[in-house]
């Protein structure tokens, strides 16, 4: 076989020798031939005559020979690709259409490729990732990553056998850090110093955590940067190493560097680390956070050889603490093992990415309709030369070969250039959507593509120039049977060319649908529904991560609201201290004589006076807080309508009594329902209370509204914040938008993707129709000629041609309209417009696509109508 | 006479067996042996020669024939001497079944 092997690749790559070498040998055999007719008698000539007729054809025979090298094959090949490349240089404008067609499709195919990959496949780029493991507590819910008490972390720690290590993660700690004179509030991470080890990762400078700094609680401050970090705050300087760090108000030593290819387990790229026995410092919202009350910390372990995620799975829950066994609902109370996997935090971003696939490959399906069109309508005007070539003998199976080579020729190029547009796709994606997060984060995601991903975008690529070339290479030779005149009076008006361009016009109509829906989306939660949120600027300030005390917090905020307030331009100032603006905290609430089971978890946040006014949301009735609602006053609270509706129905809420938790409150507001839910959700039922009538206070998000541009005011809001104490951290400082648009990720990525999808579906389907309503106009013109010279008016032309292309589209859209309802269904999850208002999108949908669509039946119409009957005629 | 199809490729064989010879000498040898009832044609010798190679059954070096010229010379291999060996006796039985048949008397049959 190898030799076998051998021996082709010779005849195929040294052709010409060998070529050569069979020259000489025939002329040989000729010479022998010519000396024995010499020899018996004849002439020179003659002898030479006869030996040339005894051999026969040398043309064939070499042919022949050329057969028995079985290089036939690859050699018919590439004089199809030879024969396919002169086909295209002829006719470029088809050949740019179909790369171009293919590169657009398989170019969002390779970005959701990507965007899958890292979302839900992606492992860490560490050591042997597959034999890491991820260990969280279960609280009775479907969520497997609950975090565990150092006590309970050491418990497993020390009893666990299906692992080598188990590590101890608290990866997203706010850390304040001053180095020198700069300061700022980074991502850090608390990790017990076996995590480097189990990562497999070794330092780029200095050492990691030994294991005797991470033993007794408070004593070693040391800690590790990040190569960013490293580069950024010291310059890539190696005297990083003892470099002293201040972080939330207590001073570390520098002790080591870690990679640059290892930026943490989370989007969120970890900055600095600091052993799990400083966790007082690290995380500041517990008394004490090394306490079996304090559930902080995440656990990740390293598989012992020969152990499989199962066996881990079987021997954590019997590691269990003994109170986990009746722990109360809501608290740990089991534990999950998985594999850490994809970088996915959103549990919209699965669905999503599955709906963007099968998008993907509806676009692919379409790709491969319209260029069976486009191609069919060439490979008919090429009917004359495949007839001759018929008729030379070719065998029709070699004709459609041809067909199929030239299709697959450009479907690899195309290929080629969807994997380049790809790249730029993923570019653009990542920095747009996921370099930052809803609180102004920097994320890190790795998009980089696969060898997989690559490969199954060019086997689309290639399948999709067989589906696409498969009709037209038999329709070119069965034109053959029937003969090229025969065909041409065949018009029934339903060919299958033109159920393929209703098909293409029903998938753009849903597309389009879809598309203008999720676009709609978008603009209704940038501009808001019930609220405004342009003009506002947000900062998150904490004095809490310097140890403040109540007290002292909540003068260090009544000052900065004063100072924010007197800033010139700025309207309006409030803040947040439980939850965030618009969304977080809960809270059970009820009415007063309601036991405590009976009591309903609602959305709660306790704000400053005029929250409403500055989100501009409007009250229903009552007021809401001032200044004063204070420790000494009454207590108050606020409902939106939801909430209001469900304790009250039917009565007037206002001056009634509820409980907030503990406490009874008096009503004195209600305010509208800030709409955040998707529709697939209930309304959401909220109850506000007043920051100030909390003592221990100490947090807070501050919301300002401005009258200018919200991101150009937050230096100076920033530094006018700072003045009163530059060691209290301030972080998040983005704008409303940004954060909206942070909240509403997948629903951009979405809306993004579907509309370029539905742009594309849009556009194919135009040009399909004008390809073939172009082409059988010109096919045509004898009969129009002839309908013209017997005295229909051009406008009766225009309208036969138009009609065609009005029922393609009056089918497309029928069919598009019965699926859309389906496809919106798939995204429903990302939808917070009404369902009642869908309609207006199906008309917006159904309404672009066929005006598109008209103006693209219209142009060869016009070209119809200008047919001159005598020149149309004398053309035949 | 024309050959029968498939057999070029064991005459082929068979005249190189009796040692290594170019082109033009097997067509010879072939038709001095069989007392010219067998004639190669000599168009489709080479290809045949060729087919031969590819298969590893024969192989080819270039050598000076008798009267000074440049020529390609074939010779079996082991594979081909055992292609050799196997085809001779398939050809045997299979003439000798059809010796068999003809031979059979007319009319038994039935």
């Amino acid at each position: 076989v190898i030799a076998d092997l051998a021996y082709r690749l010779r005849a195929l790559f040294r052709r010409s020798a060998v070529e050569r070498e069979l020259v000489e040998e025939l002329q040989a055999h000729l010479d022998y031939a010519i000396e024995k007719g010499v020899a018996a008698g004849q002439t020179r000539d003659e002898a030479e005559r006869r030996a040339r007729i005894a051999l026969g054809g040398v043309d064939q025979i070499k042919e022949d020979c050329r057969e028995a090298w079985g290089t036939a094959l690859v050699e018919t090949l590439l004089q199809d690709l030879r024969y396919g490349v002169r086909i295209v240089r002829r006719t470029p404008l088809v050949a740019c259409t179909v790369v171009a067609t293919i590169s657009l499709t398989t170019a969002a195919l390779a970005t959701v490729f990507s965007l899958g990959h890292t979302l839900l496949l992606r492992r860490l780029p560490v050591r042997d990732a597959s034999r890491l493991v991820s260990v969280g507590a279960t609280r009775g819910t479907a969520r497997t990553d609950g975090t565990v008490s150092y006590p309970d972390y050491l418990a497993f720690r020390d009893h666990a056998k299906t692992v080598t290590t188990l590590a101890a993660i608290y990866p997203t700690a706010p850390l304040f850090v001053t180095v020198r004179d700069t300061s700022r509030e980074i991502n850090g991470a608390v990790v017990s110093s076996n995590f480097f080890g189990m990562m497999g990762i070794t330092p780029a400078l200095g050492r990691f955590f030994r294991d005797d700094e991470d033993r007794v609680p408070d004593r070693d401050r040391v800690a590790v940067v990040s190569d960013s970090m490293w580069r950024s705050w010291f310059a890539a300087s190696p005297d990083v190493l003892g470099a002293a760090v201040r972080i939330n108000g207590v001073d570390f030593t520098v002790i080591g560097v870690a990679p640059p290819s290892f930026a943490g387990t989370t989007p969120m790229p970890i900055e600095i680390y600091i052993p799990t026995m400083m966790l007082r410092v690290g995380y500041r919202w517990c008394d004490d956070s090394l306490a079996e009350t304090c559930t902080i910390l995440s656990m990740m372990g390293r598989l012992a050889p020969g152990r499989t995620v199962g066996d881990a799975a079987a021997e954590f829950p019997t590691l269990m603490p003994a109170p986990w066994v009746k722990a109360p609902k809501g608290e740990n109370s089991g534990i999950a093992v998985t594999q850490p996997q994809g970088m996915t935090e959103d549990s919209d971003e699965p669905p999503l990415v599955r709906n963007l696939a099968a998008a993907a490959v509806v676009l692919l399906a379409v790709c491969c309709a319209n260029l069976t069109g486009l191609l069919g309508a060439q490979s008919a005007s090429r009917a004359g030369e495949f007839s001759i070539r018929l008729s030379l003998g070719a065998a029709p199976r070699r004709i459609v070969r041809q067909v199929m080579t030239e299709s697959l020729l450009l479907a690899g190029v195309g290929g080629l250039g969807g994997l380049l547009l790809s790249r730029v796709f993923i570019a653009a994606l990542a920095s747009t959507f996921f370099s930052v997060d809803d609180e102004g984060h920097p994320l890190l995601y790795d998009f980089g593509q696969t060898p997989a991903g690559m490969a199954v975008t060019m086997a689309a690529a290639l399948a999709a120039g067989v589906a696409f070339s498969v009709i037209p290479a038999l329709q070119a030779v069965r034109l053959q049977a029937g003969g090229v005149l025969k065909a041409r009076s065949i018009s029934s008006r339903w060919r299958p060319r033109t159920w393929l361009l209703a098909g293409q016009a029903a998938v753009a109509v849903a597309m389009a649908v879809v598309a203008i829906l999720l676009v709609g989306n978008v603009r209704l939660m940038l501009e808001g529904r019930n609220y405004e949120p342009s003009h506002v600027a947000l900062m998150r300030v904490r004095p809490r991560l310097v140890k403040y005390t109540p007290q002292r917090a909540q003068q260090f905020q009544r000052e900065a609201v004063r100072r924010l307030a007197a800033v010139p331009g700025v309207e309006s100032v409030t803040m947040v201290g439980v939850g965030t603006v618009l969304s977080g905290g809960s809270a059970r609430v009820g009415l007063p004589e309601w036991p405590d089971d009976q009591l309903v978890r609602v959305g709660y946040n306790e704000v400053g006076p005029q929250y409403f006014s500055t989100l501009r949301v409007a009250m229903c009735a009552g007021r809401e807080f001032d200044d004063r609602d204070g420790l000494g006053a009454p207590a108050v609270a606020i409902v939106n309508d939801t909430l209001a509706r469900r304790l009250w129905p039917g009565a007037d809420p206002l001056g009634a009594t509820m409980r907030v938790g503990t406490r009874v409150c008096r009503v004195v507001g209600v305010v509208t329902d800030v709409p955040l839910a998707s529709r697939t959700k209930p309304d959401e039922a909220w109850a506000y209370a007043p920051f100030w009538q909390n003592p221990g206070s100490i947090d807070s998000r501050i919301a300002i509204r401005v009258a200018g541009d919200p991101a150009a005011a937050l230096p100076a809001l920033v530094h006018e914040v700072n003045q009163i104490d530059p060691d209290v951290p301030i972080a998040e400082t983005i704008t409303l938008p940004i954060r909206m648009a942070g909240l509403t990720r997948p629903l951009r990525v979405g809306a993004t993707f579907i509309a370029y999808i539905a742009m594309l579906t849009v556009l194919l389907t135009a040009t399909g129709l004008y390809g073939t309503l172009a082409f059988d106009v010109s096919r045509r013109a004898k009969e129009i000629g002839i309908r013209l010279a017997m005295g229909a008016g051009r406008s009766g032309v225009v309208m036969l041609v138009v009609r065609q292309g009005a029922g393609v589209l009056a089918v497309g859209a029928a069919v598009g309209l019965a699926i859309a309802p389906g496809a919106i269904g798939l995204v429903g999850h990302l939808l917070y417009s009404r369902a009642a208002t869908d309609w207006l999108y199906y008309l917006a949908g159904t309404g672009l696509v066929v005006a598109v669509g008209l103006m693209a039946s219209w142009l060869p119409a016009r070209r119809a109508a200008a047919v001159e009957p005598l020149a149309a005629l004398r053309c035949e | 006479m024309d050959l029968p199809q498939g057999t070029l490729d064991l005459l082929i064989l068979k005249a190189i067996g009796l040692g290594p010879q170019h082109g033009w000498a097997i067509a010879e040898r072939i038709q001095q042996i069989s007392k010219d009832a067998l004639s190669v044609q000599q168009g489709s010798l080479y290809p045949a020669l060729h087919r031969l190679e590819r298969r590893g059954w024969v192989k080819a070096r270039w050598g000076t024939s008798d009267n000074n010229r440049r020529a390609k010379y074939y010779e079996l291999t082991r594979s081909g001497q055992k292609q050799l060996d196997a085809q001779s006796s398939a050809w045997r039985t299979l003439t000798a079944a059809v010796g068999l048949l003809l031979d059979a008397p007319e009319g038994e049959a039935s």
